[in-house]
């Protein structure tokens, strides 16, 4: 026995080689603040709990009416709608931009820093600013910003926010806008971390620039892309402060999603249960896709 | 510390709260720190010296002021809610009243305090009121705040009104029934090919509801029966209800109104139409007419006239919808009690209507106030006598929240009517069921 276990041994669940001490403080905030939270909210999924009554009881009605609401498909139809689109806009405009800075950073050129700090100053707006930002930038009048800029060279006004599609498109192009800096920052410190030499040595063989980018840039960037993926799928999912003041929800259901919903049920309907069974099925969600990804970095080896 | 130090140091731990005790008024507090007796008192930020309005925090600053040194014995303790959170705290406030864990007094919303009262979350206030002053409640008031065994609950202390603001220049007479308007409308339109014919909410939020409704109520319609239970689609109200769909998408269809108004949640954007001259007629509130003196040239102003909501029929009753906050206590302390009623009394009814401009509920405020001497104010004391407040049952947030998609629906085309108010009937129906 090692004089290393023979303390562990003597000391017992205290003991300084032990790793339940220094794992403590964590669990306790785990449990506390993401565990019992976590738990609340399944157990009140399996309830008819209200905001307006004291009393509850343990029932299965709440999910079977919830699933069986026809409404419930519409609003995730226009979830994934929002979230796929948002994740393919963000990757790509994120990779563009993150490329672009990195050659910029490379050649030293001047501006490099302005052009980061200014794709970050989109990340750190407050959810609500931009949604009421958008709101001006996208009035429908043809005092509305987007709209002035479309007048003054000839074209005619576009109505961003009044049909159904066009809200919905611009409420996407809203939520890349905020998002694409997120997908920069990670894809940046993603490029930074490939060596030059692999670029040195594919020069060497002969290869052209598409080639280097699509052989050795995206394969290095892989392990990044996937939690990229993970980080903004379920950043929007939870997109909820930017939408409410941009839309609302509207017109009619055009832009309701999960979570826009799910507050919806509770603060109007005062239902804490049927909230709860839609936050549950948000989770189930963005477990399954997390897991989706997952599975599909390991089968590449990347994990 | 040298002196330089201390006039840096002492405005900022006033600000912060952290100031002498013998401040009268800090963030968190109206009273001396040390004063012998205290009271919690919930607040909405706008209606504290917090206010973002830099005039209404202000003239609040003033009044607690006042308040703090006419009764140097009191602190209030205030918990200051944000503007954006008013909804969600008013239904957090009634858990916390149910549990006894709700503050002495507290900012209650007009539309929900019907909720509270029948809950038993509120106390009756009469004896802290003369009866003079509570007689002379508007009765849209009465009809709220005063409880089945008559005693009065809360104290509605300011309200606001719906009604049509027009361009003179444009639309020389105020229309009187829905057809008027739409004629006026795409004659305004005619007139001048910049401007909308008119304008209301039709966006996914409350204002929708709430403005339009007054159509509906003023053809006799009621969204809901005694026990609460939604009747908006059932018999004649159904009909109504259609009436006033019907009306709305008339407004679209014909090109009395643009289809942004789909898109309207937010009363500013009449203003911001009304400052660049793209609008002749909008539906709005009271509210607007301070903006608009503040914005508008004089002249321009001058070509503004306000009026009554039109009807669909000229036989029909006016009706409009009026909102606001009350002052409701959870104490049943009797000191706290007078003392909740002195603050609401003292600060809000009266001197707080000439703070924040928002309308008494009284209507002799009306002949004593400074800030509502001018004519427009008669319109809006005219607007009052015909007021309706949204019933305060638990299930008309919900009803709110479907009519608002049925509403978005019919003016993008997604829905008919018919098929829009079944929808939002049911899911009334289904959310009611489930309350019970």
């Amino acid at each position: 026995m090692t004089p290393a276990k023979k303390a562990f041994t003597r000391r017992g669940l205290v003991g300084e080689n032990r790793p339940t001490l220094w794992l403590a403080p964590l669990l306790a905030v785990v449990t506390l603040f993401y565990l019992y939270p976590a738990f609340e909210v399944l157990r009140y999924s399996l309830t008819n709990a209200s905001l307006l009554k004291p009393d509850y009881e343990y029932t299965l009605s709440t999910f079977t009416q919830t699933l069986s609401d026809p409404v419930l498909y519409g609003v995730l139809k226009t979830t994934a709608i929002f979230v796929v689109a948002s994740i393919v806009l963000q990757l790509i405009l994120g990779l563009v931009i993150a490329v672009a800075v990195n050659r910029a950073s490379k050649r030293r050129l001047p501006g490099r820093v302005f052009m980061r700090s200014l794709v970050l100053s989109a990340w750190v707006m407050p959810g609500v600013v931009i949604g009421i930002v958008w709101a001006i930038v996208l009035n429908d009048a043809d005092y509305g910003l987007a709209n002035l800029l479309l007048g003054a060279v000839g074209l005619g006004s576009v109505p961003w926010l009044s049909t159904p599609s066009t809200a919905l498109a611009s409420v996407i192009l809203a939520n890349v806008w905020r998002g694409t800096a997120f997908s920069m920052i990670l894809q940046y410190a993603g490029l930074q971390s490939i060596p030059d030499e692999l670029y040195e040595a594919a020069e060497v063989d002969g290869a052209g620039k598409l080639q280097s980018f699509f052989y050795i840039t995206i394969p290095q960037l892989r392990p990044i892309l996937m939690i990229n993926i993970i980080l903004i799928t379920i950043s929007t999912l939870n997109t909820f402060d930017m939408i409410l003041p941009l839309t609302g929800g509207g017109p009619g259901q055009a832009t309701e999603v999960l979570v826009l919903r799910t507050y919806n049920v509770i603060f109007q309907n005062f239902s804490l249960s049927g909230g709860a069974v839609l936050a549950v099925i948000m989770l189930l969600i963005s477990l399954a896709l997390t897991l989706a990804y997952r599975r599909l970095l390991r089968s590449e080896g990347t994990l | 510390m040298g002196l330089s130090a201390g006039v840096l140091v002492g405005p900022a731990l006033t600000m912060t709260g952290c100031g002498p005790s013998n401040q009268l008024v800090a963030l968190d507090r109206i009273g001396k720190e040390d004063a012998s007796q205290g009271a919690e008192v919930q607040l909405n930020n706008d209606y504290t010296h917090q206010s973002s309005t830099p005039s209404w925090a202000e003239g609040f600053q003033k009044l607690f002021t006042n308040f703090a040194k006419d009764h140097p014995d009191w602190k209030l303790s205030l918990k200051i809610i944000p503007a954006s959170q008013t909804t969600q705290e008013q239904a957090r406030l009634l858990e916390e009243a149910r549990a006894g864990r709700a503050p002495d007094w507290a900012n209650v919303d007009s539309f929900v305090v019907a909720q509270f009262i029948d809950q038993g979350a509120l106390q009756p206030l009469d004896q802290y009121f003369s009866k003079e002053e509570l007689d002379g409640l508007y009765p849209f008031v009465r009809e709220i705040v005063v409880g089945d065994d008559g005693k009065m609950y809360a104290y509605w202390r300011a309200t606001d009104v719906r009604v049509l603001y027009r361009r003179k220049d444009l639309v020389p007479d105020a229309p009187r029934t829905w057809d008027e308007l739409i004629k006026a409308a795409k004659a305004a339109k005619q007139k001048d090919s910049k401007v909308d014919g008119y304008l209301f909410n039709g966006g996914r939020w409350e204002g929708t509801v709430f403005d339009n409704l007054a159509h509906f109520w003023s053809q006799g319609g009621e969204l809901v029966d005694d026990k609460g239970k939604p009747i908006f689609n059932e018999g004649e109200n159904r009909t109504y209800m259609l009436n006033v769909m019907n009306f709305l998408k008339e407004c679209v269809d014909s090109g009395a109104s643009p289809k942004l108004v789909a898109t309207i949640k937010d009363y500013t954007d009449f203003d911001t139409a009304a400052q660049a001259k793209t609008v002749a007629m909008f539906q709005g509130g009271d509210f607007e007419y301070p903006v608009l003196k503040d914005t508008l040239a004089p002249e321009d102003l001058k070509n503004w006239e306000i009026s009554l909501l039109p009807t669909m029929n000229p036989s029909d009753s006016k009706k409009t919808g009026t909102g606001g906050w009350t002052m409701g206590a959870f104490t049943d302390n009797s000191q706290k009690l007078k003392m909740g009623a002195a603050f609401t009394d003292e600060v809000y009814v009266g001197e707080g209507n000439e703070v924040t401009g928002q309308l008494p509920t009284n209507p002799q405020y009306f002949d004593t106030l400074s800030r509502f001497q001018e004519p427009v104010y008669d319109t809006f004391r005219e607007a009052l006598k015909y007021g309706k407040a949204r019933p305060g049952v638990p299930v008309y947030p919900e009803i709110s929240n479907q009519l608002q998609i049925a509403i978005g629906t019919v003016l993008t085309g997604e829905s008919t009517p018919e098929e829009a108010l079944n929808k939002a009937a049911d899911a009334s129906l289904a959310a009611y069921k489930q309350q019970q």
